[in-house]
């Protein structure tokens, strides 16, 4: 038995050793006063994992052509990233370890909410600015009427993106009666369903039904079902696109044909392959409009590189990526303080519109939401809509 | 009143495929008295076969449907005996098993998170996904597949069970693992035919999950609910496995339904701890004695 | 200190404060749970209320959620404690889900969409200060007559029926030690975090911290510390690799249970006059062995 233990014991220590040692080289090989390192975080695994790894990738992307042309303040960039497995734990875990072990200069990611507003205390003491990527959520960057210092963003915040969903279906679809199914488990999905209803309301239509799922489900045929009894105009998803494949396709096996709408949780890819029928003729509000003259060099580089179409995520951590790059380049020092400094002036054109950094909000400001329509599986994009 | 019926046939539907996966819990039940929690990642396992089969070696439908479900049984056999048969040979107590089985079940997810990749994928379009119609309600084709398949597989496994030689045995072991083993029957075959059955079936499951709400490697997670399912049937009876999972299908679409949706699995594990309470060995369970 | 080792080890304290008390469950009276982050839910939602809500100081509002994580796990006890086998492991599964699902339609405390701002008042000192007194509360239990008579329902239920051991009110002790250890766990949890979330306290959870008992070793005070310390820093330290970690984390735990199911201490405890002992008999082994060794070569 002993001769065992020592056996697992030695086991075990020395495959600790190989992969820390492995996981090392890939992390450190450019080390050095000449490089300036960027952590990013995001979900590589998970639901959301394929948004991540785009996410990933862009980066890697981008600071490969920076160095290429010669890096940035004389230094070449380079980049540090981990697993949040979209687990708000895992986050506040890697948070930690790009700011305490890795002395990274400045954070892009995560994606979601849930794991972007359990950082901020991370990032405060570490003092290290956060430039958040598809995290919607108020609270990201604001909590309790104050804003948080070191967290910053580049897309539109849930508020926004719950009235233009709901003022587009009354004012251009006339909408009267809405249905909503929401996942209830998840940050994003409860605060855009918060300012659908009330905006919807406000202009004067009817919510017919409200009914929710929990993150993970898979089977929402009781929820659709009882939604079809009240029969809406239109049925508000504000969730990612998986669900809303799974969704999309009981909603048409229970034979309900109302309008599809959504928000920016839908684009992808995996939808149309898997409920390209039913998704058909749906409506979500975007950050950008894919067929943009601006964003087609950038997707033709990625498309090059990695010979995949990208993902909704790539257009903003590229954005992201062009705001620290700008805001590095107007500190003049690699400094974690500075580029916060720097990171509330700052004001950018990007792929996805202008980026002006509120001050007090650390949000871009004044951003328009695009509005999709999904015609023969295609993103076809309609109008640039703001909500009032 | 169309709600009404149309919830009966979400949670007909529902339970049906919950009774498939129920049902392997209960047999290793039966005979080793402990929950196979690896059983999730098994049925995973069966949907990835079934995806790979379709997409990759664009094999038909039908020859790809039993080559998962017999790769499946397969995986399970192969489990039982890196897991399960060395702490048998020790006369372990019943909680390493479930322990083994809970680091199998962590080491499937990952393993395909690792080397497949963390994202889901779709099953080719089989079936139309235009539904029939009966009157005002309707019902998914892949439903009534689903149902019909259930249906037929469990009648064949209550038939093995019940009627043939080898049922006898398996029942025997049930109920004595030592007496049957003193009565000539070779114990370590019977659980390996127990677990390339749960497997079989687990394969079938895992397909038919796959056809329906697609393939990734948390797949695991929701046969929770299957679990929950042959506990409240009774753990180690499948006719109870059945049952139990059929009525927590339509207590869950009612519930959902009528109450809130939010309540669904909440109602699910209430369930679970009502019935240990009041009836620990479930609807169809046999009373369980103190073998201390 | 590094704040990522720092980090680390804060999370190891919780870690530890959890499965010790799962290890008097589980190790010392034979129970096994898998509804202890349930009771770490409790814990940590409790405190929170308490020091958010109430501005509570950080330890009696940590402690508190200790007192009613223990209150809940009266009742649960009460239910289901008579419960053979495996049906009182899969009862507590079922309450730590349902406490779980409970937590995640309260809007009060913020639903499934998680609790943020909650203050950052755990750091390493007070965590090792709560683990030490949990350590030395637990080793003078386990030596006290309730102690042995816990050992005793571990190794003979019916026989210490039999002597006249009320094995009920043990075992019933023994849960809400053990619960109350958990909650305390999760108060620190959630003042270290400063976010709560009901997700976090899912089933995967309470695996892991009785995978940490059982690799520690059952019926062990040392091989849970050093159980938690290892289990939760191993991650870490994988996280480069991450996608693979957890395919080595479960083989790990097989591979225990059909090698060594005793765990690494496998019921001995490493005290200063153990470690004398192990040490004289490893110098006597090895002379042995240089010896044999000699003669084998002659």
């Amino acid at each position: 038995m002993k001769r065992r233990l020592a056996y697992l014991l030695s086991f075990l220590l020395v495959l600790t050793l190989t992969l820390s040692a492995c996981g090392q080289k890939t992390t450190t090989t450019a080390g050095g006063a000449d490089v300036i390192k960027i952590g990013w975080m995001g979900s590589l695994s998970g639901d959301q994992a394929v948004w991540g790894q785009c996410e990933f990738d862009t980066v890697k992307m981008l600071i490969e052509e920076t160095n290429a042309k010669g890096g940035l303040l004389g230094k070449t960039l380079q980049v540090v990233g981990y697993d949040t497995k979209g687990d708000p734990q895992e986050a506040v875990n890697v948070a930690k370890r790009l700011t305490g072990e890795d002395k990274v200069v400045a954070i892009l990611g995560p994606n979601a909410s849930g794991s972007a507003i359990p950082i901020a205390s991370v990032l405060e003491a570490a003092k290290v600015p956060d430039i958040a990527t598809v995290a919607t959520n108020p609270k990201v960057t604001v909590m309790d009427g104050k804003v948080k210092p070191y967290n910053f963003r580049v897309c539109f915040i849930d508020p926004y993106q719950g009235a233009v969903v709901a003022g587009y279906a009354i004012d251009i679809l006339k909408a009267k009666n809405a249905a909503i199914l929401y996942d209830v488990g998840d940050d994003y999905s409860q605060g855009l369903t918060q300012f659908f209803e009330e905006y919807f309301v406000k202009k004067g239509g009817k919510i017919v039904a409200k009914e929710g799922f929990k993150t993970g489900d898979v089977d929402f045929r009781p929820q659709l079902s009882k939604i079809k009894a009240t029969n809406p105009d239109v049925i508000f998803m504000p969730y990612f696109f998986k669900e809303v494949a799974l969704s999309a396709n009981q909603a048409r096996e229970l034979d309900i044909k109302a309008t599809l709408l959504g928000g920016d949780g839908w684009p992808s890819e995996q939808l149309i392959s898997m409920a390209k029928a039913a998704v058909e003729g749906a409506y979500f509000a975007n950050h950008l409009d894919f067929d943009d003259p601006e964003v087609q060099d950038f997707k033709a580089r990625y498309k090059a590189k990695y010979n995949k179409d990208v993902e909704l995520n790539g257009y903003l951590v590229h954005d992201a990526f062009l705001l620290l790059v700008d805001s590095i380049n107007r500190a003049g020092a690699a400094d974690s303080q500075k580029i916060r400094d720097a990171l509330e002036t700052a004001s950018i054109t990007g792929i996805t519109g202008k980026i002006n950094i509120g001050k007090d909000t650390h949000n871009p400001e004044g951003k328009d939401a695009a509005i999709i329509k999904i015609i023969d599986g295609k993103y076809v994009f309609q109008q640039k809509y703001a909500a009032e | 009143m169309t709600q009404f019926f149309q919830q009966f046939i979400n949670g007909l539907s529902i339970g049906s495929v919950y009774a498939l996966m129920a049902v392997g819990y209960s047999l290793v039940y039966s005979i080793m008295n402990f929950s196979n929690f690896s059983h999730g990642g098994v049925i995973m396992f069966g949907a990835y076969f079934g995806y790979f089969l379709l997409t990759i070696y664009k094999l038909p439908f039908s020859v790809a449907f039993i080559g998962a479900a017999l790769l499946t049984a397969l995986m399970a056999v192969v489990i039982e005996r890196v897991a399960y048969t060395p702490l048998r040979e020790r006369k372990a107590p019943y909680l390493y098993f479930i322990i083994s089985a809970m680091g199998a079940s962590i080491f499937l997810e990952n393993i395909i998170i690792a080397t497949i990749g963390p994202t889901f994928r779709t099953y080719p379009e089989i079936f139309s996904k235009t539904p029939f119609k009966l009157g005002v309600l309707s019902v998914g084709r892949l439903d009534v597949l689903m149902f019909v398949t259930s249906a037929i597989c469990l009648a064949l496994l209550i038939y093995i069970i019940e009627y043939t030689k080898i049922g006898k045995a398996i029942r025997a072991t049930a109920y004595n693992i030592k007496a049957s083993a003193l009565m000539g029957v070779n114990t370590n075959v019977i659980i390996i035919i127990v677990f390339a059955l749960g497997g079989f079936l687990a394969g079938i499951a895992g397909v038919m999950f796959g056809m329906k709400y697609t393939v990734y490697p948390q797949i695991g997670a929701i046969t929770l609910k299957s679990f929950i399912a042959a506990v409240f049937g009774g753990l180690g009876s499948l006719q109870g496995a059945v049952v139990g999972s059929i009525l927590l299908g339509i207590i869950e679409t009612f519930t959902a339904g009528y109450l809130s949706s939010q309540y669904r699995d909440l109602i699910a594990f209430a369930l679970l701890i009502g019935v240990l309470v009041v009836r620990p060995m479930g609807l169809m369970g046999k009373a369980t004695e103190d073998k201390a | 200190m590094n704040t990522y080792i720092e980090g680390i080890l804060i999370l190891a304290g919780i870690n530890l404060m959890a499965v010790l008390g799962l290890s008097l469950l589980t190790g010392f009276t034979g129970l096994f749970s898998f509804g202890h982050a349930g009771f770490m839910a409790i814990g940590g939602y409790t405190s929170a209320m308490l020091s958010v809500k109430f501005n509570c100081p950080f330890i009696p509002a940590v402690l508190a959620g200790g007192l009613v994580a223990s209150f809940f796990s009266m009742i649960i006890g009460k239910l289901t404690l008579n419960l053979k086998g495996d049906y009182f492991c899969i009862a507590t599964l079922g309450f730590g889900e349902a406490i779980r699902l409970i937590l995640d339609n309260v809007q009060y405390f913020g639903g499934a969409r998680g609790w943020p701002g909650i203050p950052n008042s755990t750091n390493i000192w007070n965590v090792l200060a709560f683990n030490i007194i949990a350590v030395l509360f637990l080793a003078n239990l386990i030596r006290s007559r309730h102690g042995r008579n816990l050992i005793a329902i571990r190794e003979e239920e019916l026989a210490s029926q039999v002597i006249g051991i009320n094995v009920f009110k043990h075992k019933m002790i023994s849960l809400m030690i053990s619960a109350a250890y958990a909650g305390i766990a999760g108060g620190l949890m959630a003042h270290y975090m400063t976010f709560l979330q009901p997700k976090m306290f899912s089933l995967v959870k309470s695996t892991e911290l009785t995978i940490i008992v059982i690799f520690g070793g059952l019926g062990s005070i040392s091989g849970s510390v050093l159980g938690a310390l290892i289990l939760t820093a191993l991650p870490e330290f994988l996280r480069s690799v991450s996608q693979w970690r957890l395919v080595f984390y479960g083989l790990a735990v097989i591979f225990i249970m059909i090698s060594r199911p005793e765990g690494l201490m496998g019921g001995y405890e490493l005290t200063p006059s153990s470690l004398k002992k192990l040490l004289i008999r490893f110098k006597n082994r090895s002379q042995g062995k240089v010896k044999g060794l000699e003669g084998g070569n002659k």
